[in-house]
């Protein structure tokens, strides 16, 4: 930008200030604009004060002689860049300089400067952000030792190899001995953390206790910190286990965190002794700082998990995760070949384990989840369509502001300047600008995430490993240079290319720019709407997706549902019956407070996943369940109280718990899937062999799913007054009640604290939030993909409009022709609008297929959506089309303004 | 009637110090000012007026400012400095010595005698 111009001068006069400039061999484009800006001055004055055109050039004199004169004056600087031609780069002083200049002329355009730095910001932002979350949730490594050795162990059938199971006891102390494949194997304690309450100190705390098997830690590779880890003897043997809840040894590791909050980082800790629900543990060791296990709950206290067999530790029983790690060179492919043999030898030997192989799935791939990976890959993909849009305009903004620098540039370039130093200085004001863009796009990035971590902590596993490390920023640089090379060498070498004499002859007419530009702008701008389109369609896509899960009926009344859990310490609640005593008198004391409706409690929530999935026997002739295949599986959920009416699951068959005699014989009830699965849905009165006795089913129950996509499983409720022996059910209280639950939350905080002071309230939360955080993950990729899209749309369209309105304005002459020729209104507004559709009609073409490309890989996440949805690609189409029109009609309307008398007069 | 060339030469400089002794200037006023008040005979072509201050500036005796004119525009406006009074000095005492010399030599109508 050549400061000073005045666009009102004849061109008598810029000729001569031309010639002036020319034949002064000025050395810097600094010296150039003052030059040409006094001169410009020199002559307004002139013209102000009256004097006609011709005598003030008459008595300026001869051009060429005032140029020669000037560069005399000037003669130590002109010989001191001819001296340093060719070797500048060599010079701290003139990259120096350079520095100098570029940031000058960039001053000199503020807006210009906004706008880059706010595009670029937007591009480098998304990408930064999203990468952080990709980075520490797929891309690094487990913070395990030879993280790429350890392995999760699922059971797995013959006959259906897609279906994995938890693993069984008797299973996972066979695999244990496989040591031609495993050098290390341990097993976490599926189902729920057993909350503890701590009462050393003044106050109980309490603490959540994972049990976990001899080997687990070894397996994981992490040693403690102090003390030792659990022997073979705690889980193993010897002698029959008798209720797994208990250890065989009252011993207990301690995280780190617990370690230095709780104990104030106690000396001695190894060895003494705590007290967890009234029963003393000795503390055997100390996790080291920042230890996580790959899945489960965050644990404060680890007891070992007896494995003996007995008990809960049958063939029937499925509840054990297994981690294991590969010996050193073992292939995972290699490996599950093994383990398939060795599982087919035990199961010949042990009739139990028959069809039954392990499946070894990565850890790192079973704590991310295929899905999950596969979100965050198409979710980092969009944020790079999204960069594409933004460099797209990026590089539209360098060019025309290039071609408004094409007399600076071809000055320089006459004034000695080589071409790598003209590309240096283009690249100069680009690489300032991309730095710029890229602090500006990592603080918003920064940004980004803490609003991810917010929007979604449910959807994304090791949340609190996210942060932004070297290789985020090393990202962010990487992305940031990138664009810039991309996009700033192109117009750089562009221009580098004009040849001076050319321009400064031609005076202001170059900035339309050549016939090849026009072309590469164009094509850019096709480029730029198929990376929208793809965007948007698939956004729309997750959006359709996402209301058609919204639509899956639950079979539940989540409003007004309030839930909680009470933990009764094992020590002072022994046997079934004052468990369930307790339970009745809570049931009672919460029902009668104001506003409650209905009251239950069931061992798992619906719409959280698979658990407990036991199995139960069926067969008249057979009842000694020797008939191998009258053994289904089910779902087991204890119910207490009122649980049905107070989820609003309907009874379609049969009585209600409420309305039986629960002291009679053993009951059970099933949902519909069950009864018509293995009954024909003639399930009432049936008796089964379920959870260690013969029930009779005394009712059918609507289906409720497991998950939010409607997934059906074959499922038994089992009354918890017929079942409290078993175990310390740890019950979710499920209240239904009208007005304000928080309100109420207290109400029963007072009432649990009257029937026993030491109990805690604990995870008390209402069904929807629950039901709001299990849909976590697809709203996640919803918002996002949204997110995305519009900011695609956003800039395509204003890459679009810019497009079209510099095209307008370049062709003023034209179409001022045009119009003095006759042409009207609407074929002058039709002229511009062809050429917007010349840009929309490939650039949608272009995006629908890659739409169609990028759909089979969205497929993955979509729900009763096809990715070819014709709902959601035809609203697409028409929001380009729409996006075509208004970035096109605003330079058609200002087309048809064009004065053609003013027009052909200038000329 | 213009000077010649060498005349002007050794002449411009002087005039144009001695007018920016004055009061600062830009270019456009220097060209009438130098025109007006030397009845036309020291109205330089402007291609000589710009290279002169340049060198002037370059020189340093005198420095240039940008601002805005009273009509609002920016203009260039050039200032003395110290070092070129000293200069100018010098110089008017030699022009002074020169047309006495000249008017003991009877060049000029009128003898110029202290």
């Amino acid at each position: 930008m050549t400061s000073g111009r005045t666009p009102g001068l004849p061109p008598e006069i810029e000729k001569v200030v031309r010639e002036v400039l020319e034949s002064a061999d000025l050395n810097s484009v600094d010296g150039v604009e003052e030059v040409a800006g006094e001169l410009r001055a020199h002559f307004e004055d002139g013209l102000a004060a009256g004097t006609p055109v011709d005598e003030l050039i008459a008595r300026f004199g001869d051009p060429v002689v005032a140029g020669a004169r000037i560069a005399r004056t000037r003669p130590k600087a002109a010989a001191r860049n001819r001296g340093k031609r060719g070797g500048w780069w060599r010079s701290p002083s003139e990259w120096l300089n350079e520095v100098v200049g570029a940031t000058r002329r960039l001053a000199r355009a503020p807006g210009f400067v906004f706008i880059v730095v706010l595009t670029l910001a937007l591009g480098v932002g998304v990408n930064t952000g999203i990468f952080t979350v990709l980075n520490a949730v797929v891309l690094r490594e487990l913070p395990y030792p030879e993280s790429d050795r350890l392995v999760r162990l699922y059971e797995s059938d013959v006959e259906d190899p897609t279906r994995l199971w938890f693993l069984r006891a008797p299973i996972v102390a066979e695999y244990r001995n496989w040591d031609q494949v495993f050098d290390g194997l341990g097993s976490i304690y599926t189902y729920r953390e057993a909350g503890a309450d701590l009462t050393d100190g003044d106050q109980p705390q309490r603490v959540t206790v994972v049990r976990v098997s001899a080997g687990y830690f070894e397996a994981l590779g992490i040693a403690p910190a102090r003390g030792r880890t659990f022997t073979e003897d705690e889980s193993f043997g010897p002698g029959e286990n008798v209720s797994s809840a208990l250890p065989i040894d009252r011993v207990a590791m301690v995280s780190n965190r617990l370690w230095t909050d709780h104990f104030g980082g106690d000396q001695d800790i190894v060895g003494s002794t705590i007290r967890l629900d009234g029963s003393a543990f000795e503390v055997v060791g100390v996790m080291p700082h920042g230890f996580n296990s790959p899945f489960g709950p965050k644990a404060d206290v680890w007891v070992p998990q007896d494995l003996r067999p007995g008990g809960g530790n049958r063939f029937g029983n499925w509840y054990l995760s297994v981690v294991a790690r590969l010996r050193s060179g073992l292939t995972l492919e290699a490996a599950q070949e093994r383990v398939e043999v060795l599982a087919a030898g035990f199961g010949e030997a042990q009739p139990e384990a028959a069809g039954s192989f392990p499946r070894l799935v990565p850890l790192q791939a079973d704590v991310v989840g295929t899905t999950r990976q596969t979100m965050l890959w198409i979710l980092a993909t969009a944020a790079g369509l999204v960069l594409l849009t933004a460099c797209v305009n990026v590089a539209n903004l360098l060019f025309a502001r290039g071609l408004a620098r094409n007399r600076d540039l071809a000055l320089r370039s006459a004034l000695g300047a080589g071409r790598g130093r003209l590309v240096a200085g283009v690249l100069m004001e680009n690489g300032l600008l991309a730095l710029g863009g890229g602090v500006a796009g990592m603080a918003l990035g920064w940004l980004g995430v803490r609003a991810l971590l917010l929007l979604a902590p449910e959807a994304l596993p090791m949340a609190a490993e996210i942060e932004l490390g070297g290789t985020v920023l090393g990202f962010a640089l990487a992305v940031t240079l990138t664009t810039l090379l991309v996009f700033g060498l192109a117009p750089a070498l562009h221009l580098s290319r004009i040849t001076p004499a050319e321009v400064l002859r031609s005076g202001d007419r170059t900035s339309t720019g050549g016939r090849t530009a026009k072309r590469l702008r164009d094509g850019m701008v096709v480029v730029q709407v198929a990376a929208a389109l793809v965007l948007v369609a698939g956004s729309m896509l997750l959006a359709r997706s996402f209301d058609r899960l919204l639509d899956v009926p639950l079979g539940v009344d989540p409003e007004g549902v309030l839930t909680y859990e009470v933990h009764l310490p094992g020590a002072r609640y022994e046997d079934g019956a004052a468990r369930h005593r307790f339970h009745e008198e809570l049931h009672d004391r919460v029902a009668a407070l104001p506003g409650v409706e209905i009251v239950g409690a069931t061992s798992w929530l619906p719409v959280n996943g698979r658990y407990h999935t036991w199995s139960f026997y069926w067969d008249p002739e057979n009842p000694d369940g020797s008939n191998g295949d009258a053994w289904y599986l089910t779902d087991v959920r204890i119910v207490a109280g009122n649980y049905f009416g107070a989820m609003g699951i309907e009874l379609l068959q049969g009585q209600s718990p409420e309305d039986v005699d629960l002291e009679g014989e053993p009951m059970a009830w099933v949902n519909r899937y069950l009864a018509d699965a293995v009954f024909d849905g003639e399930a009432v009165g049936r008796q089964i062999w379920l959870a260690g006795e013969v029930r009779r089913i005394m009712g059918i129950v609507e289906d409720i799913p497991h998950d939010t996509r409607g997934a059906l499983s074959r499922k038994s409720y089992v009354p918890h007054a017929q079942h409290a022996d078993e175990r310390n059910w740890a019950l979710i209280q499920t209240v239904k009640a009208r007005g304000d639950l928080t309100h109420l939350r207290e109400r029963i905080r007072g009432e649990i604290r009257a029937m026993d002071p030491q109990l805690v309230l604990y995870r008390p939360q209402s069904f929807e939030d629950l039901l709001g955080r299990a849909r976590a993950q697809d709203r996640f990729a919803t918002v996002l993909m949204a997110t995305f899209a519009v900011l695609a749309l956003v800039l395509s369209l204003v890459g679009t409009y810019g497009v079209l309105a510099g095209s307008v304005a370049g062709r003023t002459r034209e179409i001022g022709i045009r119009m003095a020729l006759g042409a009207d209104h609407g074929t002058v507004r039709a002229m511009v609008l062809r050429y917007a559709a010349g840009l929309m009609v490939p650039g949608v073409a272009l995006g629908l297929l890659g739409a169609w490309v990028a759909g089979r890989w969205i497929e993955a996440l979509l729900f009763g959506v096809e990715p070819a949805d014709p709902a959601a690609l035809g609203m697409t189409v028409l929001a380009f089309v729409g996006v075509g029109l208004f970035s096109g009609w605003l330079p058609a309307v200002r087309a048809t303004r064009v004065d053609p008398v003013q027009t052909l007069r200038s000329e | 009637m213009t000077l010649e060339r060498e005349w002007m030469r050794g002449a411009a400089p002087l005039a144009v110090l001695t007018l920016l002794e004055r009061r600062e200037m830009y270019g456009y006023e220097m060209v009438e000012s130098l025109e007006r008040e030397s009845g036309g005979v020291l109205a330089m072509g402007q291609s000589t007026v710009y290279p002169l201050l340049y060198s002037l500036e370059g020189r340093g005796h005198v420095k240039a400012v940008c601002r805005s004119a009273p009509t609002g525009r920016r203009r260039k406006y050039y200032q003395i400095t110290p070092q070129g009074r000293t200069w100018l000095e010098s110089q008017r005492s030699q022009w002074r010595k020169l047309v006495e010399a000249m008017g003991l030599l009877g060049v000029s109508d009128r003898a110029v005698v202290r």
